[in-house]
Protein backbone atom coordinates (compact mmCIF):
# COMPACT_ATOMS: atom_id res chain seq x y z
CA UNK A 1 0.00 0.00 0.00
CA UNK A 2 1.07 3.49 -0.74
CA UNK A 3 2.02 5.09 2.04
CA UNK A 4 2.87 8.70 3.43
CA UNK A 5 5.22 9.24 6.60
CA UNK A 6 4.58 11.83 9.02
CA UNK A 7 7.57 12.33 11.22
CA UNK A 8 9.91 15.14 13.36
CA UNK A 9 12.66 12.87 13.48
CA UNK A 10 15.06 13.54 10.85
CA UNK A 11 17.04 9.93 11.06
CA UNK A 12 13.46 9.02 9.46
CA UNK A 13 13.65 11.86 7.04
CA UNK A 14 16.76 11.16 5.73
CA UNK A 15 16.34 7.66 5.20
CA UNK A 16 13.28 7.43 3.47
CA UNK A 17 12.42 10.49 1.76
CA UNK A 18 13.90 8.94 -1.46
CA UNK A 19 10.69 5.67 -0.98
CA UNK A 20 7.95 7.84 0.87
CA UNK A 21 6.30 10.95 1.12
CA UNK A 22 7.54 12.35 4.22
CA UNK A 23 5.47 15.18 5.69
CA UNK A 24 8.45 16.50 8.26
CA UNK A 25 7.31 19.00 11.02
CA UNK A 26 9.88 21.03 13.16
CA UNK A 27 7.40 20.73 15.72
CA UNK A 28 6.68 17.93 18.80
CA UNK A 29 5.99 14.97 19.22
CA UNK A 30 1.99 16.16 19.90
CA UNK A 31 2.35 18.36 16.41
CA UNK A 32 3.16 14.79 15.09
CA UNK A 33 -0.08 13.18 16.36
CA UNK A 34 -2.46 16.09 15.96
CA UNK A 35 -1.19 16.61 11.92
CA UNK A 36 -1.69 12.81 11.88
CA UNK A 37 -5.35 13.63 12.97
CA UNK A 38 -6.13 16.42 10.54
CA UNK A 39 -5.20 14.30 7.61
CA UNK A 40 -7.30 11.19 9.21
CA UNK A 41 -10.43 13.96 8.88
CA UNK A 42 -9.45 14.11 5.10
CA UNK A 43 -9.40 10.19 4.97
CA UNK A 44 -6.38 8.85 5.37
CA UNK A 45 -6.09 5.67 6.87
CA UNK A 46 -4.05 5.46 9.47
CA UNK A 47 -1.19 2.35 9.13
CA UNK A 48 0.66 2.29 12.26
CA UNK A 49 -0.11 3.06 15.71
CA UNK A 50 0.72 6.32 17.26
CA UNK A 51 1.91 5.27 20.37
CA UNK A 52 4.25 2.44 18.79
CA UNK A 53 7.02 1.73 21.50
CA UNK A 54 6.57 1.60 25.28
CA UNK A 55 8.64 4.82 25.31
CA UNK A 56 6.22 7.49 26.88
CA UNK A 57 5.08 10.32 24.78
CA UNK A 58 6.77 12.73 27.61
CA UNK A 59 10.22 10.95 27.37
CA UNK A 60 10.93 10.80 23.47
CA UNK A 61 10.41 14.10 21.66
CA UNK A 62 10.67 12.04 18.39
CA UNK A 63 7.19 10.23 16.37
CA UNK A 64 6.91 8.77 12.99
CA UNK A 65 3.39 7.44 12.09
CA UNK A 66 2.32 6.36 8.81
CA UNK A 67 -0.79 6.80 6.89
CA UNK A 68 -2.44 5.66 3.55
CA UNK A 69 -1.62 7.98 0.78
CA UNK A 70 -4.82 7.10 -0.65
CA UNK A 71 -7.93 9.07 0.24
CA UNK A 72 -11.52 7.90 1.23
CA UNK A 73 -14.36 8.46 3.53
CA UNK A 74 -13.12 8.90 7.25
CA UNK A 75 -11.97 5.77 8.50
CA UNK A 76 -13.60 6.11 11.81
CA UNK A 77 -11.49 2.92 13.90
CA UNK A 78 -8.26 5.38 12.75
CA UNK A 79 -9.56 8.51 13.93
CA UNK A 80 -10.78 6.84 17.41
CA UNK A 81 -7.23 5.51 17.61
CA UNK A 82 -5.42 8.93 16.81
CA UNK A 83 -7.91 10.82 19.03
CA UNK A 84 -7.51 7.62 22.53
CA UNK A 85 -3.29 8.56 21.57
CA UNK A 86 -3.60 12.11 21.65
CA UNK A 87 -5.34 11.89 24.94
CA UNK A 88 -3.21 9.72 26.35
CA UNK A 89 -0.08 11.67 25.20
CA UNK A 90 -1.33 14.93 26.57
CA UNK A 91 -1.86 13.14 29.84
CA UNK A 92 1.86 12.27 29.95
CA UNK A 93 2.75 15.50 28.69
CA UNK A 94 0.69 17.10 31.15
CA UNK A 95 2.24 15.37 34.30
CA UNK A 96 5.49 16.50 33.43
CA UNK A 97 6.86 18.36 30.01
CA UNK A 98 10.00 16.28 27.43
CA UNK A 99 13.09 16.87 29.49
CA UNK A 100 15.87 18.71 27.49
CA UNK A 101 18.48 16.23 26.36
CA UNK A 102 21.63 15.64 26.11
CA UNK A 103 22.68 14.95 22.18
CA UNK A 104 23.83 11.43 22.67
CA UNK A 105 20.28 10.54 24.11
CA UNK A 106 18.77 12.70 21.23
CA UNK A 107 20.71 10.13 19.01
CA UNK A 108 19.30 6.92 20.68
CA UNK A 109 15.75 7.77 20.65
CA UNK A 110 16.12 8.93 16.83
CA UNK A 111 17.25 5.64 16.21
CA UNK A 112 14.47 3.60 18.37
CA UNK A 113 11.51 5.70 16.57
CA UNK A 114 13.56 5.00 13.32
CA UNK A 115 13.59 1.32 14.33
CA UNK A 116 9.80 1.16 15.33
CA UNK A 117 8.49 2.81 11.79
CA UNK A 118 11.15 0.55 9.79
CA UNK A 119 9.31 -2.55 11.42
CA UNK A 120 5.91 -1.47 10.40
CA UNK A 121 7.58 -0.92 6.82
CA UNK A 122 8.73 -4.44 7.09
CA UNK A 123 4.89 -5.69 8.08
CA UNK A 124 3.93 -3.56 5.11
CA UNK A 125 6.41 -4.34 2.46
CA UNK A 126 6.25 -8.39 3.36
CA UNK B 1 3.29 -33.30 27.79
CA UNK B 2 4.38 -33.44 31.25
CA UNK B 3 7.06 -31.45 32.88
CA UNK B 4 8.44 -31.93 36.85
CA UNK B 5 9.58 -28.78 38.27
CA UNK B 6 12.71 -29.67 40.73
CA UNK B 7 12.67 -26.54 42.50
CA UNK B 8 15.96 -26.26 44.84
CA UNK B 9 16.09 -23.64 47.50
CA UNK B 10 19.16 -21.58 47.59
CA UNK B 11 19.43 -20.04 50.89
CA UNK B 12 22.88 -18.12 50.08
CA UNK B 13 25.25 -16.80 47.05
CA UNK B 14 28.68 -16.25 47.63
CA UNK B 15 32.03 -15.78 45.43
CA UNK B 16 34.00 -19.06 46.01
CA UNK B 17 36.63 -21.03 45.09
CA UNK B 18 34.81 -23.11 43.14
CA UNK B 19 31.49 -22.94 41.48
CA UNK B 20 28.85 -25.49 43.11
CA UNK B 21 25.74 -26.04 45.47
CA UNK B 22 26.29 -27.26 48.91
CA UNK B 23 24.15 -26.57 52.04
CA UNK B 24 21.67 -24.30 49.63
CA UNK B 25 24.38 -22.15 49.11
CA UNK B 26 25.67 -21.33 45.51
CA UNK B 27 29.21 -20.35 45.48
CA UNK B 28 30.51 -18.77 42.40
CA UNK B 29 34.05 -18.56 41.11
CA UNK B 30 33.73 -15.42 39.59
CA UNK B 31 36.27 -16.33 36.68
CA UNK B 32 34.57 -19.31 35.86
CA UNK B 33 31.23 -17.66 34.93
CA UNK B 34 33.27 -14.46 33.30
CA UNK B 35 34.67 -16.84 30.77
CA UNK B 36 31.59 -18.99 30.59
CA UNK B 37 29.82 -15.35 29.26
CA UNK B 38 32.30 -13.66 28.06
CA UNK B 39 34.20 -13.80 24.31
CA UNK B 40 31.51 -11.59 22.43
CA UNK B 41 33.14 -9.19 20.62
CA UNK B 42 30.82 -6.39 21.06
CA UNK B 43 31.68 -5.98 24.76
CA UNK B 44 34.75 -4.55 26.14
CA UNK B 45 34.43 -5.71 29.78
CA UNK B 46 32.27 -7.59 32.14
CA UNK B 47 32.04 -7.73 36.10
CA UNK B 48 29.67 -9.24 38.00
CA UNK B 49 28.32 -8.46 41.55
CA UNK B 50 25.80 -9.65 44.37
CA UNK B 51 23.00 -7.86 45.80
CA UNK B 52 21.47 -9.70 48.54
CA UNK B 53 18.01 -8.77 49.86
CA UNK B 54 17.78 -6.12 52.85
CA UNK B 55 21.27 -4.62 51.14
CA UNK B 56 21.29 -0.77 50.91
CA UNK B 57 22.17 -1.56 46.77
CA UNK B 58 20.48 0.00 43.92
CA UNK B 59 20.82 -1.96 40.81
CA UNK B 60 19.97 0.30 37.67
CA UNK B 61 19.36 0.41 34.75
CA UNK B 62 18.41 -3.15 34.63
CA UNK B 63 18.23 -4.80 31.21
CA UNK B 64 16.40 -8.47 32.10
CA UNK B 65 15.80 -10.98 35.17
CA UNK B 66 16.46 -14.41 34.36
CA UNK B 67 16.14 -17.89 36.66
CA UNK B 68 18.89 -20.66 36.64
CA UNK B 69 17.28 -23.32 35.47
CA UNK B 70 18.43 -26.72 33.57
CA UNK B 71 16.84 -29.52 31.64
CA UNK B 72 17.72 -32.90 33.64
CA UNK B 73 15.78 -35.29 31.52
CA UNK B 74 13.62 -34.81 28.30
CA UNK B 75 14.19 -33.40 24.87
CA UNK B 76 16.22 -30.13 24.27
CA UNK B 77 17.95 -27.92 26.48
CA UNK B 78 16.97 -24.46 28.32
CA UNK B 79 16.17 -21.58 26.03
CA UNK B 80 15.77 -22.99 22.80
CA UNK B 81 16.66 -21.19 19.75
CA UNK B 82 18.61 -19.24 21.87
CA UNK B 83 21.11 -21.04 23.37
CA UNK B 84 20.18 -24.83 22.78
CA UNK B 85 19.02 -26.26 19.29
CA UNK B 86 15.20 -26.18 18.83
CA UNK B 87 13.78 -28.93 20.16
CA UNK B 88 10.08 -29.07 21.79
CA UNK B 89 11.38 -28.41 25.31
CA UNK B 90 8.35 -28.43 28.01
CA UNK B 91 8.64 -32.56 28.70
CA UNK B 92 10.52 -34.58 31.05
CA UNK B 93 12.38 -33.22 34.06
CA UNK B 94 13.77 -29.49 34.81
CA UNK B 95 15.56 -28.29 38.00
CA UNK B 96 15.27 -24.47 39.25
CA UNK B 97 17.50 -22.56 41.13
CA UNK B 98 15.11 -20.76 43.36
CA UNK B 99 15.56 -17.62 45.10
CA UNK B 100 17.91 -16.57 42.96
CA UNK B 101 18.36 -14.63 39.82
CA UNK B 102 21.04 -13.32 37.38
CA UNK B 103 19.91 -9.46 36.45
CA UNK B 104 21.96 -7.55 33.48
CA UNK B 105 22.44 -4.39 34.27
CA UNK B 106 24.08 -1.16 32.10
CA UNK B 107 22.85 1.80 29.83
CA UNK B 108 22.56 0.44 25.94
CA UNK B 109 20.79 3.71 25.37
CA UNK B 110 20.50 7.05 27.75
CA UNK B 111 17.41 7.16 28.57
CA UNK B 112 17.15 3.48 29.66
CA UNK B 113 15.32 2.53 33.25
CA UNK B 114 14.74 -0.34 35.57
CA UNK B 115 15.08 -0.16 39.10
CA UNK B 116 15.46 -2.41 41.86
CA UNK B 117 16.24 -1.51 45.30
CA UNK B 118 17.45 -4.13 47.51
CA UNK B 119 15.35 -2.72 50.67
CA UNK B 120 13.63 0.21 51.66
CA UNK B 121 10.22 1.33 50.02
CA UNK B 122 11.22 0.80 46.40
CA UNK B 123 12.16 -2.85 47.48
CA UNK B 124 8.59 -3.42 48.10
CA UNK B 125 7.69 -2.45 44.83
CA UNK B 126 9.49 -5.25 42.90
CA UNK B 127 9.51 -9.03 43.63
CA UNK B 128 12.52 -9.14 42.43
CA UNK B 129 14.16 -7.29 46.22
CA UNK B 130 13.47 -10.51 47.40
CA UNK B 131 16.25 -12.55 45.24
CA UNK B 132 19.95 -13.00 45.72
CA UNK B 133 20.57 -11.32 42.36
CA UNK B 134 24.12 -12.25 40.71
CA UNK B 135 24.23 -9.06 38.83
CA UNK B 136 26.13 -9.24 35.43
CA UNK B 137 26.91 -5.50 34.10
CA UNK B 138 28.41 -5.43 30.34
CA UNK B 139 30.83 -2.31 29.26
CA UNK B 140 30.33 -2.15 25.51
CA UNK B 141 33.05 -1.91 22.77
CA UNK B 142 33.36 1.56 21.36
CA UNK B 143 31.57 2.21 18.35
CA UNK B 144 29.02 -0.75 18.33
CA UNK B 145 24.93 -0.41 17.34
CA UNK B 146 22.15 -0.39 19.94
CA UNK B 147 21.25 -3.34 18.90
CA UNK B 148 23.99 -5.00 18.67
CA UNK B 149 24.51 -4.08 21.89
CA UNK B 150 20.89 -5.21 23.40
CA UNK B 151 21.75 -8.88 21.81
CA UNK B 152 24.97 -9.23 23.14
CA UNK B 153 24.24 -8.70 26.73
CA UNK B 154 20.36 -10.81 25.78
CA UNK B 155 23.03 -13.55 25.06
CA UNK B 156 25.25 -12.89 28.21
CA UNK B 157 22.13 -12.77 30.79
CA UNK B 158 21.07 -16.24 29.38
CA UNK B 159 24.55 -17.98 29.14
CA UNK B 160 25.34 -17.03 32.72
CA UNK B 161 21.82 -18.62 33.86
CA UNK B 162 22.42 -21.64 31.70
CA UNK B 163 25.85 -21.97 33.59
CA UNK B 164 25.12 -21.50 37.07
CA UNK B 165 21.66 -23.84 36.27
CA UNK B 166 24.27 -26.65 35.15
CA UNK B 167 25.38 -26.98 38.65
CA UNK B 168 21.51 -28.04 39.82
CA UNK B 169 21.46 -31.21 37.35
CA UNK B 170 22.33 -33.56 39.93
CA UNK B 171 20.72 -31.94 43.23
CA UNK B 172 18.12 -33.81 44.81
CA UNK B 173 14.74 -31.15 44.44
CA UNK B 174 13.29 -29.52 47.91
CA UNK B 175 10.51 -29.41 46.28
CA UNK B 176 8.68 -31.22 42.97
CA UNK B 177 5.93 -30.39 40.80
CA UNK B 178 4.14 -31.62 37.93
CA UNK B 179 2.23 -30.24 34.94
CA UNK B 180 0.54 -31.87 32.44
CA UNK B 181 -1.59 -30.78 29.80
CA UNK B 182 -2.61 -33.49 27.93
CA UNK B 183 -3.56 -33.04 24.21
CA UNK B 184 -6.82 -31.31 23.32
CA UNK B 185 -9.15 -34.09 22.69
CA UNK B 186 -7.65 -36.40 25.57
CA UNK B 187 -8.37 -33.73 27.61
CA UNK B 188 -11.94 -32.47 26.57
CA UNK B 189 -12.87 -36.64 27.53
CA UNK B 190 -11.03 -36.22 30.53
CA UNK B 191 -12.92 -33.59 32.18
CA UNK B 192 -15.98 -33.35 30.25
CA UNK B 193 -17.78 -31.57 33.16
CA UNK B 194 -15.56 -28.63 33.18
CA UNK B 195 -15.18 -25.10 31.64
CA UNK B 196 -12.07 -24.87 29.15
CA UNK B 197 -9.85 -22.02 29.97
CA UNK B 198 -7.21 -20.85 27.70
CA UNK B 199 -4.58 -18.02 27.95
CA UNK B 200 -3.16 -15.80 25.72
CA UNK B 201 -0.32 -14.65 26.22
CA UNK B 202 0.75 -11.21 24.42
CA UNK B 203 4.32 -10.39 23.66
CA UNK B 204 5.60 -6.80 23.11
CA UNK B 205 7.01 -7.00 19.63
CA UNK B 206 7.62 -3.72 17.78
CA UNK B 207 11.80 -3.32 17.30
CA UNK B 208 14.88 -2.28 19.17
CA UNK B 209 14.42 -2.79 22.63
CA UNK B 210 10.77 -4.06 22.19
CA UNK B 211 11.34 -7.45 21.10
CA UNK B 212 10.63 -10.66 22.85
CA UNK B 213 11.32 -14.20 20.99
CA UNK B 214 10.16 -17.28 21.24
CA UNK B 215 12.23 -20.73 20.39
CA UNK B 216 14.58 -17.89 18.70
CA UNK B 217 12.12 -16.46 16.53
CA UNK B 218 11.63 -12.67 16.51
CA UNK B 219 7.55 -12.82 17.66
CA UNK B 220 6.40 -9.58 15.71
CA UNK B 221 6.98 -12.00 12.75
CA UNK B 222 4.87 -14.79 13.89
CA UNK B 223 1.11 -15.29 13.71
CA UNK B 224 -0.58 -16.46 17.06
CA UNK B 225 0.37 -20.21 17.57
CA UNK B 226 -0.33 -22.80 20.31
CA UNK B 227 2.37 -24.19 23.29
CA UNK B 228 1.77 -26.21 25.39
CA UNK B 229 2.12 -24.59 28.71
CA UNK B 230 5.12 -25.93 30.33
CA UNK B 231 7.52 -25.09 27.43
CA UNK B 232 7.34 -21.74 28.92
CA UNK B 233 8.63 -23.35 31.85
CA UNK B 234 11.73 -24.10 29.87
CA UNK B 235 12.55 -20.82 28.51
CA UNK B 236 10.86 -21.18 25.50
CA UNK B 237 10.02 -17.54 25.55
CA UNK B 238 13.19 -15.02 26.25
CA UNK B 239 12.82 -11.12 26.98
CA UNK B 240 15.06 -8.38 24.37
CA UNK B 241 12.14 -6.03 25.81
CA UNK B 242 14.06 -3.04 27.73
CA UNK B 243 11.69 -0.25 27.85
CA UNK B 244 8.84 0.01 30.17
CA UNK B 245 10.42 -1.53 32.96
CA UNK B 246 7.54 -1.55 35.22
CA UNK B 247 5.39 -3.54 32.95
CA UNK B 248 7.66 -5.65 30.71
CA UNK B 249 7.84 -8.94 30.99
CA UNK B 250 11.55 -9.83 31.92
CA UNK B 251 12.55 -14.00 31.25
CA UNK B 252 11.84 -14.66 34.68
CA UNK B 253 8.23 -13.72 34.36
CA UNK B 254 8.03 -16.23 30.95
CA UNK B 255 9.71 -18.61 32.67
CA UNK B 256 7.74 -18.45 36.34
CA UNK B 257 4.40 -16.52 34.58
CA UNK B 258 1.96 -16.36 37.54
CA UNK B 259 -1.23 -16.75 35.26
CA UNK B 260 0.06 -20.24 34.06
CA UNK B 261 0.89 -21.43 37.37
CA UNK B 262 -2.60 -20.13 38.70
CA UNK B 263 -4.53 -22.09 35.72
CA UNK B 264 -2.68 -25.17 36.33
CA UNK B 265 -3.40 -24.95 39.97
CA UNK B 266 -7.34 -25.19 39.32
CA UNK B 267 -6.20 -27.38 36.50
CA UNK B 268 -8.60 -30.60 36.60
CA UNK B 269 -10.86 -29.59 39.70
CA UNK B 270 -13.08 -26.35 38.83
CA UNK B 271 -11.24 -25.93 35.15
CA UNK B 272 -9.97 -27.52 31.98
CA UNK B 273 -6.82 -25.63 31.24
CA UNK B 274 -6.01 -26.37 27.82
CA UNK B 275 -2.97 -24.23 26.64
CA UNK B 276 -1.29 -21.11 25.65
CA UNK B 277 -2.19 -18.90 22.55
CA UNK B 278 0.86 -16.60 21.96
CA UNK B 279 0.71 -13.05 20.36
CA UNK B 280 2.21 -10.46 19.68
CA UNK B 281 2.33 -6.50 19.47
CA UNK B 282 3.18 -4.80 16.34
CA UNK B 283 3.59 -1.39 15.00
CA UNK B 284 1.40 -1.81 12.14
CA UNK B 285 -1.97 -2.08 13.17
CA UNK B 286 -3.08 -4.49 10.29
CA UNK B 287 -0.34 -6.57 11.82
CA UNK B 288 -2.81 -6.20 15.22
CA UNK B 289 -6.31 -6.93 13.07
CA UNK B 290 -4.72 -10.09 11.47
CA UNK B 291 -3.20 -11.18 14.71
CA UNK B 292 -6.28 -10.40 16.79
CA UNK B 293 -8.18 -12.19 14.18
CA UNK B 294 -6.28 -14.86 14.69
CA UNK B 295 -6.33 -15.11 18.77
CA UNK B 296 -10.45 -15.09 18.17
CA UNK B 297 -10.49 -17.69 15.60
CA UNK B 298 -7.99 -20.40 17.70
CA UNK B 299 -10.06 -19.65 21.08
CA UNK B 300 -12.97 -20.71 19.24
CA UNK B 301 -11.38 -23.31 17.22
CA UNK B 302 -10.04 -25.05 20.20
CA UNK B 303 -13.61 -24.63 21.70
CA UNK B 304 -12.82 -22.44 24.48
CA UNK B 305 -15.61 -20.97 27.55
CA UNK B 306 -13.03 -18.61 28.98
CA UNK B 307 -10.20 -17.05 28.12
CA UNK B 308 -7.37 -14.85 29.93
CA UNK B 309 -5.62 -12.53 27.85
CA UNK B 310 -2.40 -10.13 29.34
CA UNK B 311 -0.79 -7.33 28.13
CA UNK B 312 2.68 -6.29 27.60
CA UNK B 313 3.96 -2.33 27.93
CA UNK B 314 2.36 0.49 27.41
CA UNK B 315 0.40 3.00 24.91
CA UNK B 316 -0.33 0.63 21.24
CA UNK B 317 -0.52 -2.75 23.10
CA UNK B 318 -3.93 -1.24 24.85
CA UNK B 319 -5.42 -1.64 21.18
CA UNK B 320 -3.73 -5.00 20.62
CA UNK B 321 -5.40 -5.87 24.44
CA UNK B 322 -8.63 -4.25 23.43
CA UNK B 323 -8.73 -6.24 20.24
CA UNK B 324 -8.24 -9.48 21.28
CA UNK B 325 -10.74 -9.45 23.89
CA UNK B 326 -13.30 -7.56 22.02
CA UNK B 327 -13.16 -10.25 19.00
CA UNK B 328 -13.08 -13.36 21.30
CA UNK B 329 -16.13 -12.02 22.91
CA UNK B 330 -17.81 -11.65 19.75
CA UNK B 331 -17.07 -15.34 19.62
CA UNK B 332 -19.23 -15.83 22.83
CA UNK B 333 -16.18 -16.76 25.25
CA UNK B 334 -15.95 -15.40 28.48
CA UNK B 335 -12.86 -13.04 28.42
CA UNK B 336 -10.91 -11.30 30.96
CA UNK B 337 -8.10 -9.20 30.28
CA UNK B 338 -4.79 -8.36 32.82
CA UNK B 339 -3.47 -5.18 32.28
CA UNK B 340 -2.04 -1.79 34.61
CA UNK B 341 -2.94 1.74 34.33
CA UNK B 342 -1.33 4.68 33.69
CA UNK B 343 -3.96 6.63 35.51
CA UNK B 344 -2.13 10.65 36.24
CA UNK B 345 -0.53 10.90 39.59
CA UNK B 346 -4.21 10.98 41.60
CA UNK B 347 -5.41 7.90 39.47
CA UNK B 348 -8.36 9.61 38.08
CA UNK B 349 -7.87 9.94 34.00
CA UNK B 350 -8.37 7.09 32.17
CA UNK B 351 -6.18 4.12 32.41
CA UNK B 352 -5.82 2.80 28.64
CA UNK B 353 -5.48 4.49 25.17
CA UNK B 354 -7.88 2.29 24.35
CA UNK B 355 -11.18 0.67 25.61
CA UNK B 356 -14.47 -1.25 24.71
CA UNK B 357 -17.84 -1.88 26.46
CA UNK B 358 -16.46 -5.63 25.90
CA UNK B 359 -13.87 -5.21 28.57
CA UNK B 360 -16.10 -5.62 30.86
CA UNK B 361 -14.19 -7.95 33.10
CA UNK B 362 -10.30 -6.00 33.94
CA UNK B 363 -8.01 -7.20 36.16
CA UNK B 364 -5.51 -4.20 37.13
CA UNK B 365 -1.66 -4.39 38.16
CA UNK B 366 -1.55 -0.95 39.40
CA UNK B 367 -1.41 2.50 38.55
CA UNK B 368 2.18 3.35 36.85
CA UNK B 369 2.18 6.83 37.44
CA UNK B 370 2.00 6.99 41.18
CA UNK B 371 5.07 8.70 42.69
CA UNK B 372 7.34 7.24 45.03
CA UNK B 373 10.45 8.47 47.16
CA UNK B 374 13.25 6.29 46.75
CA UNK B 375 16.11 7.11 49.73
CA UNK B 376 19.94 7.01 48.99
CA UNK B 377 21.49 3.36 49.08
CA UNK B 378 25.23 2.81 49.86
CA UNK B 379 25.78 1.33 47.02
CA UNK B 380 25.13 1.57 43.01
CA UNK B 381 25.23 -1.07 40.51
CA UNK B 382 25.20 0.22 37.37
CA UNK B 383 24.63 3.68 36.91
CA UNK B 384 22.18 6.41 38.39
CA UNK B 385 23.49 8.99 35.83
CA UNK B 386 20.23 9.13 34.07
CA UNK B 387 17.87 9.19 36.34
CA UNK B 388 16.22 12.46 36.19
CA UNK B 389 15.56 11.58 32.16
CA UNK B 390 14.11 8.00 32.60
CA UNK B 391 10.47 7.07 32.19
CA UNK B 392 8.25 8.66 35.21
CA UNK B 393 11.63 10.26 36.07
CA UNK B 394 11.68 14.47 35.77
CA UNK B 395 14.02 17.28 36.15
CA UNK B 396 14.98 17.04 39.65
CA UNK B 397 14.13 13.49 40.04
CA UNK B 398 17.87 12.17 41.39
CA UNK B 399 18.65 14.90 44.56
CA UNK B 400 21.59 15.27 46.01
CA UNK B 401 21.76 13.13 48.60
CA UNK B 402 21.60 10.35 46.68
CA UNK B 403 17.45 9.72 46.73
CA UNK B 404 15.31 9.74 43.81
CA UNK B 405 11.71 10.85 43.60
CA UNK B 406 9.76 8.84 40.04
CA UNK B 407 6.92 7.44 39.49
CA UNK B 408 6.83 3.58 40.02
CA UNK B 409 7.13 2.77 36.48
CA UNK B 410 10.78 3.34 36.83
CA UNK B 411 10.53 0.56 38.76
CA UNK B 412 11.48 -3.16 37.44
CA UNK B 413 8.37 -5.20 37.47
CA UNK B 414 6.38 -2.94 39.86
CA UNK B 415 3.08 -3.16 37.98
CA UNK B 416 3.64 -6.32 35.38
CA UNK B 417 0.63 -7.41 33.71
CA UNK B 418 0.82 -11.55 34.50
CA UNK B 419 -0.13 -10.36 37.90
CA UNK B 420 4.20 -11.27 39.14
CA UNK B 421 3.71 -8.25 41.55
CA UNK B 422 3.61 -7.19 45.15
CA UNK B 423 0.68 -4.55 44.50
CA UNK B 424 -2.85 -6.18 44.27
CA UNK B 425 -6.32 -5.88 43.31
CA UNK B 426 -9.25 -5.08 45.12
CA UNK B 427 -12.79 -5.52 44.58
CA UNK B 428 -15.58 -2.76 45.73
Amino acid sequence: MKSIIITNNPKVLKNYEDKYKVIFLEGSYLEVLTTTRDLVHKGHELLTHPLSGSIKPNETPYKSIMISQNKEKLNMESLMIIEDSIVTATKFINIKKTPSWPEKVLEDFKEIDYTLITSGMDSIEG
Amino acid sequence: MRLELGNIFIKNVKFGESTKIEDSILHINKEELLAAVGGDEHIKSIDVELAHPGEEIRITPVKDVIEPRVKVEGPGGIFPGMLSKVDTVGTGRTHALKNIAVVTAGKIVGFQEGIIDMTGPGAEYTPFSKLHNIVVVAEPADGIKQHEHEAAVRTIGLKAAQFLGEFAKNIEPDEVKYYETEPLLESVAKYPDLPKVGYVYMLQTQGLLHDTYVYGVDAKKIVPTLLYPTETMDGAIVSGNCVSACDKNPTYVHQNNSIIEDLYEKHGKEINFVGVIITNENVYLADKERSSNWTAKLTRYLGLDGVIVSQEGFGNPDTDLIMNCKKIENEGIKTVIVTDEYAGRDGASQSLADADAKADAVVTNGNANEVIVLPPMKKIIGSTEYVDVIAGGFDGSLRTDGSIEVEIQAITGATNETGFVKLSSKGY
